[in-house]
């Protein structure tokens, strides 16, 4: 059975179906593409009882010639790393799905571009040769690109444009890297595991000039200090739903390749550790004090991100077991978290019209059930225990601790500089006098209240009982870090 | 297993109290109606705990005592083990089982004479949590368990001195035997330390036995620390004042706590540290002046009373002075006599005070004319020798002082350093944001981004500094910044595309490129 081809076909089938619909049937439209979405999530959940946590290596195997002179290959599978960004691709997909009402104009265009979309993402993933990967990885652009630039704010274009250049630059380095890659490499071929194998064995130089392109390809998407330009202009311009996305699984395809290409080329990464760290703790602290001066709420999550996605980096950075659970630890707890801030205040936003803070007062009193999630993925966001993000982040303290000593603190700071802008936004937005301009916003509709609980779920089940999640990731987060045992 | 009953002594009460607490919050012995499940249980308890207490004295008599009687460690760290032990000796047995009797006695009348009353229950759960402290301090074995019933009996004693809630004047008072009885409980502490220190333990027994083997100055830190105890809780001089101000409570309180029972217990823990006071002949001359000061001092006071219980109250002041003269001479035996009938004595005189009005008939004696006619003394003894006051002015206003310096110093230096959240001062009502918006304090629009004391001072600036770097680099500077000249070299080339579209320059040009190839 070709399990992973199929759940790339499911979406994928679903944004056929949606062309065919006429345009004018919008609840129809709309609810091919949840079943869609639920189909996919299920059936990437189903793949759990094919899933042996035992096993390091590649799982489900799909490996079928595809262009013999080049050497490329259709080759998919699943491993540690890559499942549990299936599992959050396809969950935050429906949630965006099904949170995506307000969407009124073209709502057809709309709908087939996010299951392109969700194809992509999740063939990114899947993907186990490089010029598979890339293909899957540019096709993400194409969706979002539209995504932005139609359904986005008032300064819409302006950030697709920018988004999309960004990322092409950052593109262009993965290819080039990737190119002289399969140059050097007597192989001739761009299958990522014989490639791995064989880059090995390259000199260090040579290495750290190929893994400097794929640093900078992958550091756009991340984003690493100072290539985050894109982030705030996208986060804040997208309509909610595509916020979600970008925020909760779309970032985390950058550090996924990050880990990919730290263990194809592990010489150069060795090289590169102490500089690798210095940016992830550079970009905590800078995305953390950003966040803290925004009165515009999207734009402080967006640069949250940049901050959070600091631990992951420093998380692969440090190269050590515990570390680098942490690292893909944050990447599943920040996806949770980004989404539901993003989920909450893109609702906000929809009722109120205003992203400023100062514009809020007392929501606690007017919709305690949005004020209630809101605190709890704030509180989240900050780390606190019984949330995944304080699983993730203590994993990265302790990792980074036995590797860089007090370095670490920079991380604790950080957190707290986090502390800071959260609680602060719980003051603004649900403290304080009822005021007219905000007294009569509508509470959580029922559906926007299910999407709400299941990541507020997803966030506290794994804070609380992170065992599963943890045994998911084990085996490879393990062979991955054996590569580098003792070489430091 | 009847020496291991023991431990039910000072539980029992306890249980009662919890018992009638739980009680209270479920609302079951509430007013009138719950007087019956809320003194049947005390007096339960307290006859339980008498009759065990007479049951291993009978065995005790027969057998001889036990000694100590030790059921397990409390708790334990290092070196460092506090037992749950009991010292079952003749001086603890005796005292023990007069404690239990004169509880019981004392409860069996509060049953009537608290009938009606408000706090009936919370009487009760006091007088039971008092009744247990007090077992506890005759029968521990080592000091940390008497220092927990030293300290349970100051706080039953805490909570009904100021019985009368409504009355500020008593809530006053508790307080202020509260925290005088503090100044002994620090001087309990520190000997327990001590003790750790240089004995190692803080059985009764090795504090005891190794008392000659410590060297004269750690004996007298560790005897001085229990002495300071000692002398607050039975109100010598200078801690005497706080038992004139006791009398607030409840009569049966007032008569268990300050005429019977409380007030001993400095003479038993003298009593039960003789071998240690015998290594150190310098607290014994403090002992034996302090007793005769406090003597004195009671004697003269109760002479210019005027009512009953403050009377009996000076005159157990005496007498407790005495028995800590006693001690201090070394006659402990005789203190531990005088404690047992002063017990004895001064309750039956202390229960019968209020009916006192109605059985006596004649007027109450004025003070002597010897006193009357030396001005000095008499005023001296009317103002209880102004001994409160000159503690105020020693250790309260020095104390007070410290404190609002150390207010200014956290208002002046340490709030502008560290700052308050600024939640502290958020807006709470929409007049107040109005006014805020309206420009009284600056515009709302500044609070985003602001950091308050040093820390937050610095952190604003490293952001605004970051801020602007994000804004001209990266935002402007490449992102923008990309676009921007991406749109200069487009139209860069859009200009020579015109100009080579134009016969005449690619003309030129050709002739530039045939000039540069010949």
């Amino acid at each position: 059975m070709l399990y992973l081809t199929l759940l790339l076909l499911i979406p994928l089938v679903g944004a056929v179906t949606v062309s065919l619909i006429p345009g004018a049937r919008k609840q129809l439209i709309r609810w091919v593409a949840i079943l869609h979405a639920v189909v996919a999530l299920a059936f990437a959940a189903g793949l759990l009882s094919l899933f042996d946590t035992s096993v390091a290596g590649l799982q489900l195997v799909e490996h079928f010639e595809w262009n013999p002179r080049l050497g490329t290959y259709y080759a998919l599978a699943i491993d540690g790393f890559s499942y549990p960004m299936v599992l959050l691709a396809a969950l935050l997909f429906l949630i965006a799905i099904v949170v995506s009402e307000s969407i009124r104009e073209n709502v057809k265009g709309y709908y087939l571009l996010m299951l392109v979309l969700e194809t992509a993402t999740i063939g990114v993933f899947l993907a186990q040769d490089w010029v598979l990967f890339y293909l899957f990885w540019e096709m993400t652009l194409i969706p979002l690109f539209f995504l932005i630039s139609r359904w986005g704010g008032a300064n819409r274009h302006g950030a697709s444009i920018n988004f999309v250049l960004y990322t092409m630059g950052g593109s262009a380095f993965i290819l080039i890297s990737l190119l002289v890659l399969y140059d050097t490499l007597p192989g001739k071929t761009f299958e990522m595991a014989t490639m791995a194998a064989g880059a090995k064995t390259l000199d260090e130089h040579r290495q750290l000039l190929i893994f400097l392109g794929l640093l900078i390809g992958f550091g756009v998407k991340i984003p690493i200090f100072p290539l985050h330009g894109w982030l705030p202009l996208a986060h804040v311009e997208a309509p909610s739903p595509v916020s979600i996305l970008l925020s909760g699984i779309l970032l985390k395809m950058g550090a996924y390749g990050l880990i990919r290409a730290a263990a194809m080329l592990p010489a150069a990464v060795i090289e590169l550790q102490p500089v690798l760290t210095a940016l992830a703790l550079i970009g905590l602290i800078y995305g953390g004090l950003l966040a803290w001066r925004q009165r515009d709420l999207k734009c402080m999550i967006a640069y949250s991100s940049v901050s959070h996605m600091g631990v992951v980096v420093l998380g692969i950075a440090t190269l050590n077991v515990t570390a680098l659970t942490g690292a893909v630890m944050q990447m599943v707890a920040h996806g949770l978290v980004a989404a539901i801030l993003f989920l909450l205040i893109g609702l906000l936003y929809e009722r109120t019209h205003t992203r400023n803070v100062d514009e809020y007062s007392s929501l606690i009193r007017v919709t305690p059930r949005l004020a209630f999630f809101t605190i709890l993925a704030f509180v989240a966001m900050i780390g606190l225990p019984g949330t995944a993000s304080f699983i993730a982040e203590l994993h990265t303290l302790i990792g980074s601790y036995e590797r860089w000593g007090w370095v670490a603190a920079i991380l604790a700071i950080g957190i707290l500089i986090s502390a800071a802008y959260a609680v602060r936004t719980i003051g603004y937005l649900f403290t304080g006098p009822v005021r007219p301009s905000t007294r009569d916003i509508d509470d959580l509709r029922p559906h926007e209240l299910l999407a709400a609980s299941v990541l507020a779920a997803g966030i506290v089940l794994v804070g609380v009982y992170p065992a599963p999640a943890l045994a998911l990731m084990a085996a490879s987060v393990d062979q991955f870090s054996t590569i580098f045992a003792g070489r430091f | 297993m009847p020496e291991q009953m023991i431990a039910l002594v000072p539980t029992l009460p306890w249980l009662a109290a919890l018992w009638i607490a739980l009680n209270r919050v479920a609302g079951r012995n509430r007013d009138v109606f719950g007087e019956r499940a809320t003194f049947l249980p005390t007096l339960g308890a307290s006859v339980a705990a008498l009759l065990i207490l007479v049951v291993l004295d009978v065995a005790a008599l027969r057998n001889g005592v036990p000694g100590q009687v030790r059921l397990g460690d409390w708790f334990a760290s290092g070196n460092y083990v506090v037992g749950i032990g009991f010292a079952v000796d003749g001086l603890s047995l005796s005292l023990g089982t007069l404690t239990a009797f004169l509880s019981l006695l004392v409860v069996v009348f509060s049953v009537n004479y608290m009938h009606r009353e408000k706090g009936f229950q919370r009487y009760f759960f006091a007088i039971n949590l008092f009744a247990g402290a007090m077992s506890l301090i005759m029968l521990a074995g080592n000091a940390v368990l008497t220092f927990v019933g030293w300290e349970l009996a100051g706080v039953s004693s805490y909570m009904l001195i100021g019985y009368a809630l409504d009355r500020p004047a008593a809530t006053a008072n508790a307080n202020r035997a509260f925290i005088t009885n503090r100044i002994g409980d620090a001087g309990f502490v520190l000997s327990i330390f001590f003790a750790y220190t240089w004995i190692g333990d803080v059985e009764w027994g090795r504090i005891n036995g190794h008392a000659g083997d410590a060297g004269t100055l750690s004996v007298l830190m560790i005897g001085a620390g229990f002495v300071i105890a000692a002398l607050a809780k039975s109100a010598q001089v200078p801690f005497s004042p706080w038992i004139a101000r006791a009398l607030d409570g409840p009569t049966p309180s007032s008569a268990i706590f300050y005429g019977v029972l409380m007030v001993h217990a400095g003479v038993y823990l003298l009593l039960r540290m003789e071998p240690l006071l015998l290594e150190a002949p310098g607290i014994m001359v403090a002992l034996v002046v302090l007793g005769l000061l406090t003597a004195f001092y009671g004697w003269v006071c109760g002479l210019v009373q005027s009512d009953v219980k403050s009377s009996l109250m000076f005159a157990t002041t005496a007498q407790v002075g005495l028995m800590f003269v006693w001690c201090g001479l070394g006659w402990f035996q005789l203190a531990a006599w005088h404690l047992g009938l002063h017990a004895c004595w001064r309750a039956y005189l202390f229960l019968h005070a209020p009916s006192l009005m109605f059985m006596v008939s004649r007027r109450a004696k004025a003070a002597p004319e010897w006193l009357t006619k030396s001005r000095w003394l008499y005023t001296a003894a009317l103002q209880h020798f102004w001994i409160e006051p000159i503690g105020d002015a020693l250790i309260a206003e020095p104390a007070i002082k410290l404190a609002q310096d150390t207010k200014v110093f956290e208002e002046r230096v340490v709030t502008p350093l560290v700052a308050l959240p600024s939640q502290t001062n958020a807006i709470t009502s929409l007049h107040q944001w109005e006014g805020r918006r309206a420009g009284e304090g600056g515009a709302p629009q500044d609070e985003v981004g602001r950091g308050e004391g040093l820390a937050g001072k610095m952190v604003q600036g490293v952001a605004s500094a970051l801020h602007w770097f994000e804004d001209q680099m990266v935002l402007k500077g490449s992102g923008e910044g990309l676009l921007t000249s991406l749109r200069r070299v487009g139209a860069h080339l859009t200009r020579i595309e015109f100009l080579l579209s134009q016969p005449r320059y690619l003309l030129y040009l050709v002739l530039i490129v045939f000039v540069i190839v010949l």
